[in-house]
């Protein structure tokens, strides 16, 4: 298991983080996963064999961005 | 860590709405002032169908260059099943938009006007919007840009400047008067006063001398400072508080789970209703203008903003004036539990008291001489990690100890081992008792010292009393008063120690603590909790060291700092500075945040229940449904910033 924290762009209201999080949570590998609209940031608890790639695109699919991924 | 970001993200957003507010309102004007004119004082400026076409190529801007964003982002809801609230304002302005096209057929009157109206409130809502969540999290961004961006270190008697990020551990940073330390470290020279109001919330500047630790961030004041850095990057104090507070504003409150079930269905719920209301409308009325109208402010006036943003925000203000005074709520949960509790657990090692017990009293029998009975204790002593012991040691001031063998540590009672021949014991009555060592010839210094709070250890040689020594740990200043102020109101005090009953006696009339549980062994805590917890929801406040279990345990856990040192993985509310008034303040900022968040609940929830079905009775204009829908967002917002007009 593994946190990760990434910095996302582009939500501004609040069913905009709850997509999100949603979407994140359909992503393979992915344990638990929270979106802060107010921070602009997720937090993703995931495997350790969690594709990068992934995530990117599940946040891509609903039109935000995801600009930072830290450990 | 580039923390700049953040504030750059918060302020792109806030400048975006602005640029797109201007323009839409810049060709909104003249439209609302066409319609306004033909509409309520009957001039029309330009025959019918040049005036359609006017607002047509003036509103196109407004909502397909300005209103772009809230467009694309909607369909896309729309189409992936990921609805938004940008679903409902595009779903809204572009059926409003096509009736003006429609409108040459004359099968519909023209809306077209209310299109542009709609998004360029909307625009200007989600810009004050904006701004005030900017606002709310002020405290927040500023704790993020706290950090120093340069560092003077020494290399080779000479100064440097580097960037934060160059610095490593183990160099030498010198900090001049005014400056701020840029990283945590131990003071090697130089002698000065440091405000670490910024991170600790501690009001009054430190005296900093050699040996002294160092905070980052912190503003050095009148010397100038050699420092060693001893911690860099993520792993400093201030990077610690960041990632406790980011990690709040993610965690849920349990009360925001119903807001966020209904936010989820709710753009797919008023899909639907205005959907039905269409039909209704058209079925009843026969009037396809009236009831495209109606449908497009029941589109429009449904917000489930107010309801996603009714306890971030108030989460948000709430965690930025805690962190001002080093209160951190780690835990979202924490603020709603808080309101359940009853009864109140101290710690008293480091809690209550400073934690850092000094030798009072000694006490000699026979004729020995007092150096030879200090050298035994000390040599026992100095082999453990107990803070009594190393207040014994401390007082001795011996360097070199005599030899112990077969040494062992028992467990909330002392220790034993052999010095020469001799087998020596040092520890409380209990020990002494197990071990059958008359205590009578001492048991009236004891009991004195016990009266007045100390804790005594009594020394040991082959089963006879040499003497005791008695240590006192001090109040600290505020415990007093903070515990008062619990009591008045209404929870139950509880005071957990290892001392004997007595000694805790003393000390809970010290502070007004009501109930103790004195002989407490660490691993006896939780289950005090555990018992407790049938009666009443507990907090339990510990240093969040030796306490982690019993905080884990408690319904709201709260771990109080010491220097440097923050428990993070312990407590559900942190405290940076060791004061009970740190508790006392994390308590009524908890309520008060609560109370906060189910107002914002409320007033979104009732706007709501009110406003849609007004929509959908048609006594709402689309542009009407519209300016209230931005109100009751930004109403909610701005309700959470008043948070911090209450004294905490």
């Amino acid at each position: 298991m593994k946190k990760l924290k990434l910095s996302i762009e582009g939500m501004h209201c609040s069913s905009c983080a709850l997509n999100v999080e949603k979407s994140l949570k359909k992503v393979r590998g992915i344990k638990t996963a929270s979106v802060s609209l107010m921070l602009k940031k997720g937090t993703i608890e995931a495997e350790e064999n969690l594709s990068l790639e992934d995530v990117k695109k599940a946040v891509a699919k609903l039109g935000y961005k995801v600009t930072k991924i830290e450990e | 860590m580039n923390h700049k970001h953040h504030e750059k993200a918060d302020d792109g957003e806030i400048r975006s709405w602005k640029k797109r507010l201007i323009g839409s309102w810049i060709l909104t004007i003249p439209i609302a002032l066409l319609m306004l004119l033909e509409r309520i004082f009957d001039v029309a400026l330009l025959p019918m169908p040049y005036a359609i076409i006017l607002i047509l190529l003036l509103g196109f801007p407004v909502i397909f260059i300005f209103g772009w964003g809230t467009i694309r982002g909607g369909l896309r809801g729309l189409f992936t099943f990921y609805f938004n609230m940008d679903s409902l304002i595009a779903l809204g302005t572009l059926v409003a938009y096509i009736t003006g096209i429609l409108s040459f057929t004359n099968i519909v009157q023209d809306y077209s006007g209310v299109a542009a109206m709609i998004m360029a409130f909307f625009t200007t809502g989600k810009y004050v919007e904006a701004k005030a969540r900017g606002k709310a999290g002020q405290e927040i961004r500023k704790l993020l840009e706290l950090g120093a961006k340069k560092a003077r270190i020494i290399r080779n008697n000479k100064e440097f400047e580097i960037p934060i990020e160059e610095l490593n551990k183990g160099d030498i940073v010198l900090i001049k008067p005014g400056e701020k330390i840029p990283t945590d470290g131990i003071v090697i020279k130089g002698e000065s006063s440091v405000d670490e109001s910024m991170v600790t919330g501690e009001s009054l500047p430190i005296e900093k001398t050699k040996g002294s630790t160092v905070v980052g961030a912190t503003i050095n004041q009148d010397g100038v400072l050699y420092v060693k850095a001893t911690k860099i990057g993520k792993d400093t104090f201030l990077a610690h508080i960041i990632e406790l507070v980011e990690e709040a504003q993610g965690s849920k409150i349990p009360i925001q789970k119903l807001a966020d079930k209904i936010t989820s269905v709710f753009v797919p719920s008023i899909l639907v209703l205005a959907v039905i209301t269409f039909a209704a409308w058209f079925f009843f009325s026969k009037d396809l203008s009236r009831s495209i109208a109606v449908s497009v402010a029941v589109l429009v006036i449904a917000c489930p903003c107010a309801l996603g943003l009714a306890t971030p925000t108030a989460l948000m203000v709430s965690s930025g004036m805690g962190a001002k005074k080093g209160i951190l709520i780690r835990k979202g949960e924490a603020i709603q539990t808080m309101k359940e509790v009853k009864i109140i657990v101290f710690d008293k090692t480091g809690t209550i008291t400073k934690g850092k017990p000094e030798v009072t009293d000694i006490k000699i029998l026979d004729k020995q001489s007092e150096k030879e009975f200090l050298e035994d204790a000390a040599s026992l002593e100095h082999l453990s990690e107990h803070p009594i012991a190393k207040a014994i040691v401390l007082k001795t001031g011996m360097k070199t100890y005599k030899k112990v063998k077969g040494f062992k540590t028992l467990r909330g009672r002392g220790l034993e081992g052999n010095i020469g021949k001799d087998a020596f014991l040092i520890g409380n009555q209990t020990l002494m008792k197990e071990r059958k060592v008359p205590i009578e010839r001492i048991f009236s210094f004891i009991e004195q010292c016990e009266e007045e709070g100390k804790t005594t250890m009594v020394l040991a040689k082959n089963k006879k009393v040499l003497g005791a020594i008695a240590v006192a740990d001090a109040v600290k200043e505020e415990s007093r008063e903070a515990i008062t102020y619990l009591n008045k109101k209404g929870y139950k005090t509880v005071m957990l120690t290892g001392d004997n009953e007595r000694t805790a006696r003393a000390i809970a009339q010290q502070v007004d603590i009501k109930e103790i549980r004195a002989n407490v062994l660490p691993e006896e805590k939780v289950k005090i909790v555990e018992e407790l917890q049938k009666e009443a929801m507990v907090a339990f406040i510990g240093d969040g060291i030796n306490d982690a279990p019993a905080i884990k345990q408690s319904n709201v856990g709260i771990a109080m700092g010491t220097g440097t040192d923050i428990a993070i993985e312990a407590g559900d509310i942190v405290l940076t500075h060791g004061s009970l008034q740190g508790a006392v303040q994390a308590m009524n900022l908890s309520k008060a945040t609560f109370i906060k968040i189910k107002q914002n609940l409320f007033w979104a929830f009732a706007y709501n229940v009110i406003a849609i079905p007004l929509a959908v009775s048609g006594l709402l204009h689309p542009v009407v449904a519209e300016i209230a829908m931005a109100l009751s967002s930004i109403t909610v917002v701005s309700n959470a910033n008043l948070l911090r007009r209450k004294k905490i």
